[in-house]
């Protein structure tokens, strides 16, 4: 199983102190909540892409170019890359890029954006969103393969004789994940591909992801790429924590009552109640994420969401640590007893790709 | 068993619109050949849940079994208060809640209350357009009581009576158009490729 943060990059006050960060501080804590999770043993930080205020990260590669000099063994991933606005060209491009420099720790998680304004600023039409991650991916995975491409599709320039450069760090692509909560046709496209499936299910109950999971689980058997158990999930998670479970409440209601997606709405005990939220002790968030193997079967990758709601970078930084110390181990072992010999134990690495690519 | 799904979005405790939904809903049992299963929402105790999930994106509790059961039900009757010339914010409210295209093709009945008739279309101004977008099939005679009806002898009664027989006729002769479920049934990845899944 591989641990990993994601962040989303807003801009939010402290609601308990009313202080906003500059965009050049957020920016900062960012990359420091990256080199915190190498050293408190994680295995990924992924980053949102976003183009609007109040989120910084519009520009993904730039940033974890900037972090992968400043780290070793940590994988550099995206919550999401927009495959609807940006010109798959262009993530061709930029993810090898950032391939090269990183040495292969890279993967990344194509997602179709949810601010409706950002497709018109980027030229295109929010109600083409499927179509549009569909066909652009369908060209960003030929770029990586084939030397020289021929394409001609409804949303870009065609083109003739084109080679994305650099190639793909020793010929083999990037790990791809394709992020959905929503739509059946993303599960569909994941399992066609053999890719992997990241369900951000932190907002919404469980049930709904079961069928999504379950879709994508029993495609990607259809499309013979191995038994739906071996098909690759990810996971979102949302958790808040202190020694005792009362002082980890007490301190979080602030930042749950006024948070941007589900502030002023239910109580934090409710919506813990309905949705991955942990907020407690080591233990409890310990004893919730191994209810995520039961609900959605044994899965490869988990990201917790840390760094949000105007949480000061001190704080986050000891969530880290408390993650990375009491928490993550735990898991990992856990997970690893539970796990059947058959199912793979990690999303795909560079390394392990070279290898499968040799075979 | 055919199944009957009454939405009141009235206020007070005792309610008239309550009053109103239980007499639609009776005159359509009454009407139904064979046994009817009435399900019947209040919606002011769903109001706080309500609010919540126009937060999170997500009905939870009392709330989602009622979503479940406005989905699943063969025939709605639904009757909201009259307040400023329309239906009420909560009534409206229950609406944005329910899944999209749930009301495809569903039999319905209106009905609404109010302090005088002088409100009697707001059934037909705002209730019917809200309906009709949601592609609902809203029965010919919807049925407004205002304050002075409810001792106005049997002409209540009769618009009671015309009403839901005209809701029984309906989810009687057709059962509700079966749904396809995409997760169930998926658009092949080639049908999404060639763009032809939404054409």
């Amino acid at each position: 199983m591989q641990f990993g943060i994601f962040t989303v990059g807003d801009v939010t006050p402290d609601p308990t102190t009313g202080r906003v960060p500059s965009e050049a501080e957020r920016i900062q804590a960012m990359v420091a909540i990256a080199e915190k999770a190498e050293e408190a043993g994680l295995d990924v930080f992924a980053t949102g892409e976003h183009h609007n205020p109040p989120f910084v990260p519009s520009s993904p590669t730039t940033m974890l170019g900037y972090v992968a000099a400043r780290t070793e063994r940590l994988i550099l991933s995206t919550a999401t890359t927009l495959i609807t606005t940006n010109d798959p060209v262009k993530i061709a491009e930029d993810f090898a890029m950032l391939q090269h420099l990183a040495g292969g720790r890279v993967d990344l998680m194509m997602g179709r954006g949810n601010t409706a304004p950002v497709y018109p600023w980027f030229g295109k039409d929010i109600r083409d969103g499927i179509d549009l991650a569909i066909e652009n991916y369908h060209l960003l995975h030929r770029l990586w393969r084939e030397e020289s491409v021929d394409w001609e599709g409804r949303f870009r320039t065609p083109l003739q004789s084109f080679t994305s450069t650099p190639r793909p760090l020793d010929g083999v692509p990037p790990f791809v994940w394709h992020g959905s909560i929503r739509s059946p046709e993303i599960a569909e496209q994941a399992a066609y591909y053999g890719d992997g499936f990241f369900a951000n299910h932190i907002f919404w109950p469980k049930e709904h992801f079961q069928r999504l999971i379950g879709l994508y689980r029993q495609r990607f058997e259809h499309y013979g790429h191995g038994s739906a158990d071996q098909a690759i999930v990810g996971l979102g998670g949302q958790v808040f924590m202190r020694k005792n479970s009362q002082d980890a409440v007490r301190e979080f209601r602030p930042y749950f009552d006024n948070a941007p997606v589900y502030g002023h709405g239910p109580s934090l005990e409710e919506f813990a109640e309905e949705t991955p939220l942990t907020v407690g002790s080591p233990q409890e968030v310990i004893d919730k994420t191994l209810t995520f193997r039961d609900s959605f079967g044994d899965y490869q990758r988990q990201l917790f969401l840390m760094d949000h709601a105007g949480l000061p970078l001190k704080t986050v930084l000891e969530q880290i640590d408390m993650l990375g110390e009491e928490v993550v181990p735990v898991l990992r072992r856990e997970f690893e007893a539970l796990r059947p010999a058959h199912v793979p134990a990690t999303a795909p690495t560079h390394g392990s790709r070279i290898t499968e690519e040799a075979r | 068993m055919t199944r009957l799904a009454v939405v009141s979005a009235g206020l007070g405790q005792p309610s008239s619109t309550r009053l109103l939904a239980d007499r639609l809903a009776a005159a359509t049992a009454g009407a139904l050949p064979g046994g009817v299963d009435v399900t019947t929402i209040d919606l002011r105790d769903h109001a706080h849940a309500m609010v919540d999930a126009t937060l999170t994106g997500f009905p939870t509790g009392p709330l989602r079994a009622a979503v479940e059961a406005v989905g699943e039900a063969d025939g709605l009757i639904a009757v909201t208060p009259t307040f400023n010339a329309s239906y009420s914010g909560l009534f409206k409210t229950f609406v944005d809640i329910l899944d999209r295209d749930s009301m495809d093709g569903r039999p319905v009945l209106l009905g609404a209350t109010g302090g005088t008739e002088r409100h009697s279309l707001a059934i037909d101004f705002a209730m019917r357009p809200l309906f009709a977008y949601l592609r609902a099939n809203v029965v010919p005679t919807a049925v407004y009581a205002a304050s002075e009806d409810w001792g106005g002898g049997e002409r209540l009664a009769d618009r009671v009576a015309r009403a839901g027989g005209e809701l029984a006729a309906l989810m009687g002769a057709r059962p509700a158009p079966p749904k396809v479920d995409p997760y169930d049934e998926p658009v092949p990845f080639e049908t999404l490729l060639s763009g032809t899944a939404r054409s």
